[in-house]
């Protein structure tokens, strides 16, 4: 395997970090556990002149709870997010879904931030984001600015990260969500990509739901939430009727197309089961 | 059997066990030498294409750049592992015949230099059409891969033993039924590499290799130089599978490089480049027809199959071959015909992986087999049961079995799986199958003709007797061979494994072995041993007899000691007697060499499949379907071995294990899938999904009492033999889950998914049918019609 040569900057700060990209434009890529940067070197889809490692920016690696919001720097490992404490006590889905990821190597390797910025559809980390209504932080020479998450991916591999800018932080707010969960269908039980997966979070008060999100991943170009498949949901009471007719809506609104890991109508089918699924163990098991 | 061994028969520790676990035992690609360049080969990127030119200048103007090699620069002469069809050379010079094929090569300073020197060979091609689906490659008007070989045909077999057509004809039910199996590739987790250098006219290789023999032979013969030249050394290495067995291209690239330069050339492949080398398993097309009397006795039995060779021979024909030869193994019948095409495309060549021709036919007869019992209502395990093979027996195609307990594997298997229980009360959705497999002890007859033993071996005792080392020219893969073998050696010698050492795998020190294939070690290697190991004990003996004064026929020799066997009284040190004997004797040393006896028929083709002697296995698998998914869930496997007398019962299940590790792969979660173009999709870990520890399920292994009277102590295979009913049970299981039969392999989660669904929907469209006529009865007002017949059980194949 071949890594074409380029110029390797490990700095010392944010700023520091920005700055060089600001220099460097469209010249740089930004390498935080290299799990997918690199690999796409060796395989010949990139080659950047300029790597800019965050390697030092320890202060980016932070999982810590705030007033109203828990906080992910973006170079927290899946293994950091995996076994943290707090999230595992918080929202244990989240730590759930990082679990489901890779090998360990990988997972002590790869970060949120990276899993996030690469955009793939099949990314295992944002759909349980976005259902959790998670907002990220981009830094760049010219300042901040946060978005929601879902907003952030527009087609496959494109996301809305502009160049000099870095993923700095993720943040989950307080939230009324009574449970989520992350179901992933892989073809073997670990270092699987999903061929489908459903995220959901779910409100739940009495016998009925008062609010939930559905967010699903390699089931379209991009992670999408099926809002459709949600409105069908809330202020109803909960059967499995009411769970498979949201599958159903969720598979209706999915896109998924061939792969070498399943036919478009397989995935479409393991929408719909997943997103029932992924309900009733939300709405029953909490943070899951 | 009474059991009186010392160092045979127990789990003691594998001999590289420290070695291994610590990280220091040194593999092929660990190895550096002073001076050594890296070299790389460049590959076709197309699957058939006309070589134009080829302009290496621009490469060979690159600084760290040290040589640059193509068709010009290296012998002729085509090689390969079967004799009978060489058709591969170390360089393409016309056209390229598959993505992979090689073109050129370069040594450089280091790696990232290779890599960059690969870019600047301009090699312009005329891209061809080419033959990509192995079911038409022999159609009119396909491309020619090799035009020496009209319509595709590599190897083509027609054999008929007994009379089938009469026997189908008196048959009380006929059935047939068509199965295809796909591709998959052996994966070790070491990649191939070789270091070639010279010394004056001495060429030497260090070789992640099966067989340093073959190589040795294959080498001095690509070269012209005498094998005596020719030194072959194999380090640690991590696994083979069959994929290993042959020359790589490696070796000759590397050889020419280091010639040229004079330096030490390592070449190597990384993981994609390994899916293009391939060897491994052939997609086949099996249509089988049996006729069977109404007890379910098997009378006749037809294979009609087609293997997707590939673009090169490799060691297909012998695949070929074995694909029809070991059917008739574990069931008798009479009457047996055998039809197949070895077609080639251009796709990466297949070879011999675990099990070789075998496991892909056996998924299929043990399929129809349970579709036979399903038609006649007959419990599957009982119609293997009657049909099990007998010992003492020969098979249609002239394989004499001596031991065989295959019978007795059935009846445990269905003890230890809880059969009967779990045939009568699984829960919906599960589902319990079984299977059998057999496999040679070892080739009969060699790879290329010769007249050479197959095995032999030395033991030299250390002057003090402190130690000896057994020097036998075997090939630990991984599978154990160096420790078994000790333990045969010492037992032999009436010696205590703990002493002992190993050199093995290198052809100027240890004398002439086939290597690992075939399963063949334990038996040929250890036949060898033993025999090496008895001319130490009988010297030990009769150094002992002038020392104690008495006759050597009243002495023996175990664990270390040398006693009387009639009188008790004063005994002596192995060490004593040894350091005694090489003081007034000279060096104590052992010899043995193994040659098979003459075997087999004289049919065409007889020799493939012939071995001394066979091992036998059945397989038990419950597996649990969640029919929304398709996902199977493995409940457990249960498996019963016959494979003789067993040497080390940890490394015999650990080799259990392993071959059903592959064969799980196989039945369900493994496939090389190519583009349109001829590229693999998935020459990569993440989408070749070989299992992992997590997937593995509960596996309970055991072995029948077995002695087979033709070896070293009774010894048979297990190695690959474990890998055959893998992929039937499976097969069968879910069969049983679902009541439908998914015909090709793998079994994945999608083609169970949909044979499901289309089960439903052919159920919902009969229901709604069976309404509609109700309906019309009930306005006929005809009461009296009978209920619907149950459904039968339904065939699909969602491939």
């Amino acid at each position: 395997m071949y890594v074409p040569d380029f110029e390797y900057h490990a700095p010392k700060s944010v700023a520091e970090a920005c700055a060089i990209l600001a220099e460097l434009g469209d010249r740089a890529t930004v390498l935080a556990g290299g799990t997918d940067v690199l690999h796409k070197m060796k395989v010949g889809k990139l080659a950047p002149e300029h790597l800019v490692s965050l390697k030092h920016l320890d202060e980016l690696r932070d999982i810590r709870e705030e007033p109203g919001r828990v906080v992910i720097g973006a170079l927290a490992s899946h293994n950091q997010i995996y076994t943290s404490r707090l999230l595992q006590r918080r929202y244990l889905s989240l730590p759930m879904a990082a679990h489901t990821m890779a090998s360990n190597q990988i997972c002590n390797l790869g970060t949120v931030g990276g899993n996030i910025v690469n955009g793939v559809p099949s990314a295992d980390l944002p759909p349980i984001l976005i259902a959790l209504n998670a907002s990220i932080r981009l830094t760049s020479a010219h300042g901040e600015r946060t978005m929601p998450l879902e907003d952030f991916f527009h087609g496959s591999a494109q996301t809305r990260i502009e160049q000099g800018e870095i993923l700095t932080e993720i943040e989950i707010p307080d939230q009324a969500s009574t449970g989520s969960t992350y179901l992933k269908f892989g073809l073997r039980r670990s270092g699987a990509l999903a061929v489908a997966a459903a995220a959901v979070s779910v409100q739940v008060a009495g016998e009925t739901l008062h609010g939930v999100r559905i967010v699903l991943a390699s089931a379209a170009p991009t992670v999408i939430r099926v809002t459709g498949a949600e409105r069908s949901l809330v202020g109803r009471r909960i059967d499995d009727d009411l769970l498979a007719e949201a599958g159903y809506l969720a598979a209706q609104a999915s896109s998924p197309r061939d792969s070498i890991r399943g036919s478009a109508e397989y995935r479409r089918n393991l929408v719909e089961v997943l997103t029932k699924r992924a309900l009733r163990k939300a709405i029953d098991e909490g943070h899951a | 059997m009474s059991d009186n061994h010392k160092v045979i028969g127990r789990s003691v520790p594998r001999i590289d066990g420290p070695e291994k676990v610590t990280g220091a035992a040194k593999y092929t690609g660990d190895l550096k030498f002073p001076n050594m360049l890296y070299g790389k080969i460049l590959t076709s990127p197309h699957a058939h294409a006309r070589i134009l030119s080829i302009d290496t200048s621009a490469a060979e103007r690159l600084p760290g750049v040290k040589a640059v090699i193509t068709h010009k620069d290296v012998p002729t002469l085509k090689y390969g592992l079967s004799p009978a069809r060489w058709d591969e050379s170390i360089f393409c010079s016309d056209k390229v015949r598959f993505v992979g094929d090689k073109v050129a090569a370069v040594a450089c300073l280091d790696e990232d230099t290779c890599y960059r020197a690969l870019k600047l060979i301009k090699v312009e091609y005329e891209v061809l059409p080419a033959a990509l689906d192995f079911l038409h490659a022999m159609d009119e008007g396909q491309p020619q891969v090799h035009e020496e070989y009209a319509r595709n045909i590599n190897t083509e077999i027609h054999q008929e033993f007994g009379d089938v057509e009469k026997a189908l004809a008196e048959a009380h039910h006929v059935r047939t039924d068509t199965f295809v199996g796909q591709r998959t590739y052996q994966s070790p987790i070491e990649p191939h590499s070789a270091i070639s250098m010279w010394d004056g006219e001495k060429l030497t290789i260090y070789s992640s290799t099966q067989s340093p023999h073959y190589f040795q032979h294959y080498i001095a013969r690509e070269f012209d130089m005498p094998m005596g030249d020719v030194r072959i050394i194999k380090p640690y290495l991590g696994g083979g599978f069959g994929g290993k067995l042959e020359p790589t291209g490696l070796e000759f690239a590397g050889a020419v490089l280091a010639k040229l330069t004079g330096r030490p050339v390592r070449t190597f492949y990384d993981r994609a480049e390994m899916f293009a080398h391939n060897r491994g398993r052939h997609a086949q097309y099996m249509e089988i027809t049996t006729g069977v009397d109404k007890d379910g006795k098997i009378l006749a039995a037809k294979a009609n199959f087609i293997m997707d060779g590939g673009a090169y021979t490799s060691l297909g024909i012998a695949s070929a071959y074995y694909a029809g030869a070991l059917l008739p193994l574990t069931y008798e019948f009479d009457n047996y015909q055998f039809d197949m095409f070895r077609v080639y495309t251009n796709l990466p060549a297949c070879g011999a992986q675990r099990g070789h021709g075998a496991p892909q036919p056996k998924y299929a007869f043990e399929s129809h087999l349970d579709n036979v019992a399903a038609d006649l209502g007959i419990d599957p395990m009982d119609i293997r049961i009657i049909n099990a093979r007998r010992p003492n027996t020969v098979t249609p195609n002239d394989f004499r079995v001596n031991s065989c307990k295959i019978k007795e594997c059935l009846e445990r298997v269905r003890v230890m799986s809880g059969w009967d229980e779990k045939k009568k009360n699984l829960p919906h959705g599960r589902g319990i199958g079984v299977a059998t497999g057999s496999f040679v002890t070892g080739a009969g007859y060699p790879i290329y003709r010769t007249d050479l033993p197959h095995a032999a071996a030395f033991i030299k005792v250390c002057e003090d007797g402190t130690a000896a080392t057994l020097y036998t020219g075997s090939v630990d893969i991984g599978q154990g061979s160096d420790t078994v073998l000790c333990q045969m050696a010492a037992e032999a010698m009436g010696y205590r494994y703990e002493q002992m050492k190993i050199v093995a795998a290198d052809t100027e020190i240890t004398p002439l072995d086939f290597g690992a294939y075939a399963s063949r070690q334990t038996y040929m290697s250890g036949a060898a041993v033993k025999q090496a190991g008895e001319e130490v004990k009988r010297q030990i003996l009769d150094m002992a007899s002038s020392m104690l004064g008495l006759p050597a026929d009243d002495l023996d020799c175990g664990d270390g000691m040398i006693f009387s066997k009639s009188r008790g009284g004063k005994s002596l040190t192995f060490e004593e007697v040894a350091r005694k004997h090489f003081v007034l004797r000279g060096p104590l040393l052992g010899r043995g060499s193994y040659t098979p006896p003459k075997l087999g028929g004289s049919f065409k083709g007889a020799a493939v499949g012939t071995s001394p002697a066979y091992s036998f296995g059945a397989q038990v698998g419950e597996v649990a379907i969640d029919e929304e998914t398709g996902e199977i869930s493995v409940v457990g496997i249960w498996d019963v071995h016959d494979c003789g007398k067993v040497i080390n019962p940890r490394l015999l299940h650990g080799q259990v294990h392993g071959a059903l590790y592959m064969g799980m792969g196989e039945a369900v979660w493994e496939e090389v899938l190519f583009d349109d173009k001829g590229r693999i999709k998935n020459a990569e870990l993440a989408n070749y999904r070989l299992l992992t520890a997590v997937d593995m399920p509960p596996i309970t292994s055991e072995v029948v009492d077995s002695y087979e009277p033709s070896g070293p102590w009774g010894v048979k295979e297990v190695g690959e033999g474990a890998t055959n009913p893998t992929l039937g049970m499976f097969s069968n299981a879910i069969f049983d889950a679902m009541g439908v039969r998914v015909n090709s392999l793998p079994l994945s989660y999608e083609k169970v998914w949909r044979a499901l669904k289309e089960k439903r929907e052919r159920e919902e469209a009969a229901q709604r049918e069976q309404d509609a006529r109700r309906e019309a009865q009930g306005r006929r007002a005809d009461a009296q019609r009978e209920t619907d017949p149950a459904l039968p059980p339904l065939y699909a194949n969602p491939a």
